[in-house]
């Protein structure tokens, strides 16, 4: 008798190759906790923007530093694959794109289009 | 209210608050790029003004809520320990709320100085 065995285990995540409906849909959940993460920041910002005319040049020297462009990218890369996706959910929930050929296109224009948008930013900034 | 019915409200509010954030998004980006060079009694007038005050209330509100939905959606789905889950289910909140109120906060002080 032949012993059986154990099922493989396969975690190895950089070996799995995500269809880009997966690609779209895991980058939403990334992008949404990105953002998520940084509310207490912006929140902070945003008072001190408001709370006087001091506080609105220190905000705004805030904004300019190095490290501050460089999470304003990832952001803008975060918004711009939330919202996309987003919009793509909102249409497949009234079963626009539903079939197989367009939900695959369309979710390579989410992945794409984000990053698009912010390889524009970044170029924008370097401006 | 069943299990199911909470899941099904859960559902409905995401994609309504998500509907609300990106409008007010796009839309005051816009205002916010046309306008060009900001300084600060343009940037307070602007926030302290009605409009802007209820329409950013509103964001902030259906912000906090999308986010709890969200965030509270991947907690579930890859945090499997009970205490840990409830742990960061609570500091979610807590972070939520008192960003909020600190932005109510800065909104109210703008609008009184606006009217003044």
């Amino acid at each position: 008798m032949t012993k059986q065995k154990a099922a493989p285990r396969f975690l190895n995540l950089l070996a799995i190759r995500l269809p880009p409906g997966g690609v779209a849909s895991i980058g939403h959940r990334i992008s949404g906790v990105l953002m998520f993460l940084s509310i207490p920041l912006f929140a902070w910002l945003f008072a001190l923007s408001l709370q006087s005319a001091d506080g609105f040049d220190r905000a705004a020297a805030w904004l300019h530093t190095p490290p501050f462009r460089l999470l304003s990218l990832l952001l803008v890369w975060s918004l711009s694959h939330h919202l996309l996706a987003g919009l793509r959910h909102l249409l497949l929930d009234v079963d626009i794109g539903v079939d197989k050929a367009r939900a695959r296109a369309s979710a390579r224009l989410v992945n794409f289009g984000a990053l698009a948008l912010a390889a524009l930013y970044a170029g924008s900034m370097l401006l | 209210m069943s299990r199911a019915a909470q899941g099904l409200r859960a559902w409905l509010m995401q994609r309504f608050t998500a509907i609300y954030l990106a409008v007010y998004f796009i839309s005051v980006l816009f205002v916010y790029l046309r306008a060009g060079d900001w300084d600060y009694p343009a940037w307070r007038a602007w926030m302290g003004s009605p409009v802007m005050g209820v329409a950013t209330v509103l964001f902030s509100v259906g912000l906090l809520l999308h986010v709890w939905v969200g965030v509270r959606d991947v907690l579930i789905d890859y945090i499997h320990v009970v205490w840990l889950r409830l742990l960061l289910m609570a500091t979610t909140g807590l972070v939520l709320a008192a960003s909020l109120l600190w932005v109510l906060r800065a909104l109210g002080l703008a609008a009184l100085a606006g009217g003044g």
